[in-house]
């Protein structure tokens, strides 16, 4: 007869590395962009508080901006489809879902370099103008590093990497990236919507 | 009885860190992954700053006490540039990587682990921290600094941007580092060892390094916007007609209440020498646990800064200040608890016990003077007992790290830090560190300004700068004696230290002096409590007992 004898639970996993090393940089990164926005807030809510304008009336358009987010929006789930088909097993989708996430990076860089040519500031302006290529400059940074982040798990996961019991590497590309997106959703309310 | 199944292989997350490979040479001193070297190269460096930068105190101390007669900086603009670098010096260049450096080398052993995580970005923060460093201090020494008392002019900007990227290098050095620090903690603790088994150091560590990645972004958004404005910007942040109108903007780094977040490692060093002293657990470790858990909330300090913050009476603020005295009686406390309860050894106690208490002490000093200074009748915003606040609090952090280091030198050299040389360089530091930090508490009292550019002509106030003064001189030359010592301690005649000098309770000493590549020779058994080690002795003499 062969026996039942229920097997001991396996030790519980500790949590990733790599997920909770992005965990905490993408952490620190979002407290960087808060530290800008909360500053742009304030000196904002001082200068309405004064009667002084912001920025110059009509400069600032809700097209663009609003393009941004919604490709943002997309791209969201583009980079939980590759993590999901690293985690079946499935290299292809996982490179396709990746390599159009990465193509929605390039896209809102070229937006958003459409936006600050457009706007026709200058940096010395005044101090609304100062913020607003402080903060959209800090979000290039950010996004250019979240690109380099995937396109380097991109590589990686190329080379057989990755797979269905070795997906984090994936998840915190992933991570850093929703962080990224998570910014400018902020920062298209903060700056773009309330003005 | 026949088993049909095999157990499920483990999760590949459960895999331990790579173990670095043996190194040798100044290659490898270069590209190591040993998180023993590179913590090794953190010490080092953090220690020769220390004495740099207690030597400055001293200069900066003796113009401020005399400052009609006294120019050893060549003017008022100069003399700014130095206190600005002393006080942000003292928290950026010295302490902080004091303790990153004692984390790198100590934290992975005491959870079991065989290397840190991401050993390659701890080498870069390193690496970077050097570089960045070496940038600030040249740069303020070429006229730069945070901001000019007399405004910002065309030939200074150059050399002020130049030390915002350093500052800004730096913090993000030190960022990379918390980063590897607080994931070893969280992801890498050997089985069994829950958070609330954690050491109490590794504990403190993870919490520091958490309140660090919160708070010091905000100061490299701070230092984004002053460096923009600087080079291009309408000026309105720096505003070239303010004085010192730069370091105002980043001054919260080193006052209340962010200043206690980098001494919540002080309360980890505590915890971990006093039960190894008394040979007996740290009573209600979980308290404890939670005291620097709570030590470390109220130390959250990005929003105190001139644009969200301009009222000594916010009731945030001040009951901050008021709760800060909370955890740190907490950890005192249960400290003299457990060594009061404990056995009481034979022979005097080691330098390291005179360390945790001397750093414990300053400490409460620290925060009790910053409890006094939130109360806004007494009226002390502004005023120098600012700096004595952060003198207290930054040489209690200083102490406990050389406790640090003295306690866990048989891991870092291999070899004991003499305890006679320890007791002389501690009792130089406590009586320096509460000359220095008292005098400029008691001055505030009488209105002595934070920035003293003129002679107060008070018969108070004057004898205190004086006896300030004196305390800077104490700790300088204590502070020479100090590293003396300890790079004498890796002199190859001295005699090897053993596994566990000291009767230790965590992992870090269940495997030699200094430890091998991959710190231990075998995975530690699983853990149950807190000390390991004391289980495992107590085991033991159950077993012989029984």
């Amino acid at each position: 007869m062969v026996a039942t004898t229920a097997l001991p639970a396996p030790v519980a996993g500790r949590p990733r590395t790599v997920l909770v090393g992005t965990m905490f940089a993408s952490g620190a990164s979002m407290m960087v962009y808060f530290g800008l926005l909360a500053v742009y807030a304030h000196r904002r809510a001082e200068a309405s508080f004064s009667g002084q304008g912001w920025f110059p009336e009509g400069t600032v358009e809700l097209g663009p901006p609003g393009f941004i987010f919604w490709t943002l929006l997309l791209s969201v789930f583009t980079v939980q489809w590759a993590v999901q088909a690293i985690k079946n097993g499935d290299r292809t989708n996982a490179m396709w879902a990746m390599a159009i996430t990465a193509l929605f990076g390039a896209a809102v860089f070229n937006q958003l370099w459409f936006i600050i040519n457009d706007i026709g500031y200058a940096l010395a302006d005044g101090e609304a103008e100062f913020f607003f290529f402080v903060i959209n400059g800090t979000f290039v940074v950010f996004l250019i590093l979240a690109v380099v982040f995937l396109a380097l798990t991109m590589l990686r996961a190329l080379f057989g990497s990755y797979g269905p019991r070795q997906s984090d590497g994936i998840a915190a590309a992933a991570m850093f990236w929703n962080t990224v997106v998570a910014m400018w959703s902020i920062t298209w309310y903060v700056i773009y919507i309330t003005k | 009885m026949t088993m049909t199944e095999s157990p499920p292989a483990p999760a590949v997350a459960d895999t331990p860190a790579a173990a670095p490979s043996a190194a040798h040479g100044l290659y490898d001193w270069i590209s190591t992954t040993d998180h023993k070297r590179i913590g090794r190269m953190w010490i080092l460096v953090a220690m020769v700053l220390l004495v740099a930068f207690a030597i400055l105190g001293t200069f900066v101390g003796l113009e401020r006490a005399e400052p009609a007669t006294t120019s050893f900086f060549g003017g008022e603009n100069s003399y700014f540039q130095m206190w600005t670098l002393y006080r942000l010096g003292m928290v950026l260049l010295v302490v902080m990587p004091l303790f990153v450096g004692l984390a790198t080398l100590v934290v992975p052993m005491q959870v079991g682990s065989t290397n840190i995580a991401f050993p390659r970005a701890a080498l870069l923060a390193v690496w970077s921290f050097l570089l960045g460093a070496g940038i600030t201090i040249v740069s303020v020494l070429a006229g730069g600094g945070w901001g000019a008392l007399d405004g910002v002019t065309g030939d200074e900007a150059d050399a002020i941007a130049l030390t915002l990227v350093g500052t800004g290098m730096v913090i993000v050095a030190l960022l990379i580092a918390a980063v590897c620090i607080a994931t070893t903690v969280v992801s890498l603790r050997t089985p069994g060892m829950n958070l609330m088994r954690v050491p109490l150091f590794a504990w403190s560590m993870l919490v520091a390094s958490a309140v660090w990645l919160l708070t010091l972004p905000v100061a490299i958004a701070n230092l984004i916007l002053m460096y923009v404005d600087l080079r291009g910007g309408p000026l309105t942040l720096g505003d070239p007609e303010a004085s010192g109108a730069i370091y105002a903007q980043i001054a919260w780094l080193v006052e209340q209440p962010q200043i206690y977040a980098f001494a919540i490692p002080v309360l980890g060093v505590i915890g971990s020498v006093v039960p190894a002293y008394a040979k007996t657990r740290q009573a209600d470790h979980t308290l404890m646990v939670v005291m620097v858990g709570l030590f470390g909330f109220v130390a959250i300090g990005g929003w105190s800064q001139p644009y969200f913050f301009d009222s000594t009476e916010d009731v945030v603020f001040v009951a901050f200040g008021l709760l800060a005295v909370v955890p740190v009686l907490g950890v005192l406390g249960g400290s003299l608890f457990t060594l009061f309860r404990g056995e009481k050894p034979t022979g005097g106690p080691p330098a390291h016990l005179h360390g945790a208490l001397a750093a414990a002490v300053l400490l409460f000093g620290g925060v009790a003077s910053g409890a006094v200074r939130v109360i806004a009748p007494l009226d002390l915003a502004g005023t120098s007992a600012i700096t004595g606040i952060l003198n207290l609090v930054v040489f209690s952090a200083v102490a406990a790290a050389l406790t640090g280091v003295w306690f866990w030198s048989p891991k870092i050299s291999g070899k004991l830090v003499a305890s006679e040389h320890g007791r002389i360089a501690i009792l130089a530091l406590l009586t320096g560190a509460t000359l220095l930090g008292a005098a400029d508490v008691v001055a505030g009292f009488y209105d002595a300004p934070d920035l003293l550019l003129f002679e107060t002509g008070s018969d108070v106030v004057d004898p205190l700068l004086t006896a300030s003064v004196a305390g800077g001189f104490i700790i300088a030359g204590g502070m020479v004696y100090a590293l003396g010592g300890f790079l004498a301690s890796f002199r190859s005649s001295n005699p090897a230290a053993g596994a566990d000098p000291w009767d230790g309770h965590s992992l870090e000493w269940n495997t030699s002096s200094p430890p091998p590549v991959a710190n231990f020779t075998e995975p530690p058994a699983r853990v149950v409590s807190e000390a390991p080690l004391l289980d495992s002795a107590e085991a033991d003499n159950d077993g012989e007992d029984a």
